[in-house]
């Protein structure tokens, strides 16, 4: 791998929750040093039990995106981590070499998958549902997240999982992360970050991973050739 | 033309055999089964071998062989609680 490179590169990690806690622990130790972090929330009680940088003087003090900055960069001295406490929704700056996702909607994994492939930064996107999850990777010339999905995928668009419930529009409890299969699949998603901007093959273009049978399967996929994301050229 | 074609249930391993028009898409499948299967909503992909299904695939694009299943899997879309 070109470590070199990577100290070099900008990185927008978005989501600073379970996934992204692991995710970043892995990038600064993986050798990155200029990372921005977006997220809205605020830490809550129930993130403790599954976020190796919050604690409960952090509960309310903070968000979670300013106090993951702060307690990631003390791994590291030269690490430059950015905390943006915002919707990525609301974010103007895509000017970075790499994107990874650490979501919990589909609403804002396809604004975010929709504005790298636009501003021509690969992707990887992961995601846990409690013993199995998922990673992702969108490159420039490949399929994207939306040509996955379909019409199952459109009923739950407008979920919204948030912690704190602000903006909820629907909830449906589902299983908190689990923080096994996290570790997993925000190990597989910095080790495919890594291996593009080393201009290594990354994982094409799906890995799906189930921790009860202790399995993951790499899917291949097709362009969508409705996806509105390949229109342009 | 009618295709018998069998689906796996990834979570429980349970099979069912379905008869589809060689138009029926993807998603129909999913909806078929998720149906049958009483499944939870939310985001559900399929499939075959070592390819993803996309949605809007038709049956008659998905060269089905004899035996051959095509398998249903929740797709996860957590991460962030």
């Amino acid at each position: 791998m070109d470590m070199e490179s990577v100290q070099l590169r900008r990185c927008l990690m978005v989501g600073a929750g379970a996934l992204g806690n692991e995710v970043l622990k892995c990038l600064v130790l993986s050798g990155f040093r200029d990372i921005t972090v977006v997220d809205m929330d605020e830490i809550v009680p129930s993130n403790l039990s599954r976020c190796l940088f919050f604690r409960e003087e952090d509960v309310g003090r903070a968000p979670k995106a300013q106090v993951l900055a702060e307690r990631a960069s003390s791994l590291d001295s030269a690490v430059t981590i950015r905390p943006v406490v915002s919707r990525i929704q609301d974010a103007e700056d895509w000017d970075f070499d790499i994107v990874l996702g650490c979501l919990d909607n589909i609403s804002a994994r396809l604004h975010v998958n929709s504005h790298a492939r636009y501003h021509g930064a690969p992707y990887v996107d992961g995601a846990t549902d409690g013993l199995s999850g998922k990673v992702h990777t969108v490159l420039r010339d490949g399929p994207c997240l939306q040509c996955a999905m379909n019409r199952s995928h459109f009923k739950v668009l407008e979920r919204r999982f948030s912690c704190t419930g602000r903006d909820t529009v629907f909830y449906q409890p589902k299983m908190a992360a689990e923080i096994t299969t996290t570790s997993v699949i925000a190990a597989v998603q910095v080790r495919e970050a890594v291996k593009i901007l080393s201009g290594a093959e990354p994982i094409r273009h799906l890995m799906h991973y189930d921790g009860f049978s202790g399995s993951s399967h790499i899917l291949e996929l097709e362009r969508d050739p409705g996806c509105s994301n390949h229109l342009l050229p | 033309m009618v295709v018998r074609v069998r689906v796996r249930n990834a979570e429980t391993g349970a099979t069912v055999d379905m008869e589809l028009e060689l138009d029926n898409t993807v998603e129909e499948i999913i909806d078929g089964v998720s149906a049958y299967w009483e499944k939870d909503p939310g985001a559900y992909v399929i499939r075959k071998g070592r390819r993803l299904l996309r949605g809007q695939q038709k049956v008659q694009e998905l060269d089905m062989q004899p035996n051959e299943e095509l398998e249903l899997i929740p797709d996860p879309e957590g991460g962030n609680r």
